[in-house]
């Protein structure tokens, strides 16, 4: 399992691997029951506080993506697949609101804009 | 959450130097990192938590005893490493294994062995061949192999190169994967308790200035960097201190989000302890 | 406990090759009927105890003993202990070389002269270590090195000058009153001497600041 973490970026460490974990779960990376590395374990390999971690398999139980066997540890839970994507879709939604109302407040017509987000979205692949 | 460690009032009066009424907790198989310059009463703190000094004053509980009344039972589950103190350098690995298992009870020989392999050191050799780094982890070897409850540890990265620094930290993190155990680690040098500690304690002439969850520290501090213009329009309650310089102010604040809200000043650096401290000891108010 | 005793034994046993050449030296002299210098081994007795203070100085091992279960109190009792051991074991070296010495000089055991080597010997040692350690405990082996230099030669020179030139069997007929519980009331003099200097050291160590 890999999770990267920036020590400069402005998103707090907890929350950088709550996401990646996520989107490891999301995407079938880590499946239904597979056991996750212990608080301490992570901590140790991320080189980061036993509290950063806890607190990121704590927001995971509370997202309802992990489920916490007490004294056995940590396990991916069965997710609702539908649920975690219509969250992601949210997410993106939320994101090109704010685009939209940036060309909007700059008259920069739709086709403009879809065409950008064609072009990006090819570049990225 | 269950407190390995209380400290309330301690108080201790030297000619030169006081401590005032240093108070602070570390919760249950966390790390504190014990900040601060040298001369601010780190190590004055820890000898008295270990009742080396005497003829302090306030209350210290080390696993909800107290650690005079109970000072035998405490130290069998406490594991040090102090600055500058340690066995006679004519000794060996092997004369501390010996003596050790006639002072602990649940000295861990074959430990202290495995990590003697691990860190190459010769379990025949006088102390006094080995070098400092080498010398560190002899120390840090024999602070943990009785599988202490509480490390206590006095700048254990002090004098080391920052290869050996990482190394040193690594061991503590490998110990506590394995034993739940908490650590209180003393040292000037912040960048290595950054990641690492879940609490920050900083000490300044004698005093607690904070004790904080790292996180937050980290995540709610930070330094406005603006012009004495802009500084004049911040209100007192929403800085913690200030320094001016030639070309800017550099302002700590407690808590950017809400700073945010209220201030429209674009530059908002995150904050190391570093910065904190040099604002914490050399700012104005 | 142990433990401390076994740790104070390792810091003397790199002395013991250094005594092993002096107890051959003094067996040559002695035995080439040269000069008694009996004092030599318990001379390197106290010298051993004071060098494994000096090291332990250095290193600051008290205010580390303190961090260990039982520390205080261990670390002063152990030093007494290690300390009555290694007087005993110098003693009882002592005594078995006179023996052979006496009786290849004079093919005769010269009983009284060995009893007084040894109670001698025995006393000598352990009255200045005695007077010692609460020194040192209070100042440190530094600042009480030069004192302690002069007490043990003025003993060490008193002690030989009355061996050698006062008839130690005509004082010893003087108190021959005693002479039925000399054994007795000098063992019980040792001991009260290493109570209380262990007492005062150890109220020292207690009350120390590191």
């Amino acid at each position: 399992m890999e999770i990267i973490i920036s020590n400069s970026s402005d998103i707090p460490i907890y929350e950088q691997i709550k996401e990646q974990i996520k989107v490891k779960i999301v995407s079938n990376e880590l499946k239904e029951n597979e056991l996750l590395p212990s608080i301490r374990t992570l901590a140790k390999d991320l080189r980061c506080s036993v509290i950063t971690t806890k607190n990121a398999y704590e927001e995971l139980v509370k997202e309802g993506y992990v489920k916490n066997v007490p004294s056995k540890g940590f396990y991916v839970a069965k997710i609702n697949k539908d649920v975690a994507i219509e969250e992601q879709l949210s997410k993106i939604q939320q994101l090109i609101d704010k685009a939209i109302a940036i060309a909007k407040m700059n008259n920069i017509d739709k086709k403009n804009l879809s065409e950008m987000l064609n072009i990006l979205y090819e570049e990225e692949k | 959450m269950e407190n390995i460690l209380e400290i309330k009032n301690l108080c201790k009066k030297y000619d030169n130097f006081e401590l005032k009424n240093v108070s602070f907790t570390l919760p249950k198989g966390m790390i504190m990192g014990f900040i601060g310059e040298n001369g601010a009463g780190k190590t004055t703190t820890i000898k008295a938590i270990l009742d080396i000094i005497k003829s302090y004053s306030g209350e210290i509980k080390i696993f909800g005893l107290d650690n005079r009344k109970d000072d035998e039972k405490i130290k069998e589950d406490i594991g040090v490493v102090l600055d500058d103190m340690f066995f006679p350098e004519i000794l060996t690995p092997n004369d501390i294994n010996n003596t050790m298992q006639g002072i602990y009870k649940n000295w861990d020989t074959k430990m202290f062995n495995d990590y003697l392999k691990e860190f190459s050191l010769l379990p025949n050799k006088q102390i006094k061949t080995f070098s400092k780094g080498m010398r560190k982890k002899l120390e840090i070897a024999t602070a943990i192999s009785h599988h202490p409850k509480l490390l206590i540890l006095d700048e254990p990265t002090s004098g080391l190169d920052p290869v050996a620094r990482a190394e040193v930290i690594q061991i503590f993190q490998n110990f506590i994967e394995k034993d739940d155990c908490s650590i209180i680690l003393s040292s000037h040098i912040t960048a290595d308790l950054e990641h690492i500690a879940d609490y920050i304690t900083f000490i300044n002439n004698g005093e607690i200035v904070l004790s904080k969850i790292t996180n937050e520290l980290l995540d709610k501090y930070g330094i406005v960097k603006c012009t004495e213009k802009e500084f004049k329009d911040i209100n007192k309650k929403d800085y913690v201190k200030y320094k001016k310089s030639k070309y800017e102010y550099e302002v700590l604040i407690p808590n950017k989000k809400e700073f945010k809200t209220k201030y429209n000043i674009s530059i908002i650096d995150k904050i190391t302890l570093d910065d904190l401290m040099v604002l914490m000891i050399k700012g104005e108010e | 406990m142990i433990g401390f005793i076994k740790k104070d034994l390792a810091m003397i046993k790199s002395n013991f090759k250094l005594l092993a050449v002096l107890i051959v030296v003094y067996a040559i002299m002695g035995l080439m009927d040269k000069m008694d210098i009996s004092f030599i081994l318990p001379f390197m007795c106290v010298m051993i105890m004071i060098s494994s203070f000096s090291y332990e100085n250095y290193n600051k091992w008290d205010a580390y003993s303190i961090s260990l279960p039982n520390g205080r109190k261990n670390s002063v009792k152990s030093k007494y202990i290690t300390t009555i051991l290694m007087t005993l074991i110098v003693s009882i070296i002592t005594i078995i070389l006179s023996f052979i010495i006496s009786y290849v000089n004079t093919q005769t055991i010269n009983y009284e002269k060995i009893l007084v080597t040894m109670f001698g010997t025995i006393f000598g040692t352990l009255l200045v270590l005695t007077i010692m350690y609460p020194i040192i405990y209070k100042f440190g082996v530094e600042k009480a090195r030069i004192g302690i230099f002069l007490l043990v030669f003025g003993i060490v020179i008193i002690g030989s000058l009355l061996a050698n030139f006062v008839n130690l069997s005509s004082i010893l007929k003087s108190l021959a009153f005693l002479e039925d519980y000399l054994i007795i009331i000098l063992i019980i003099v040792a001991i009260i001497m290493v109570y209380g200097s262990y007492k005062i050291s150890e109220k020292i160590f207690n009350k120390k600041e590191f």
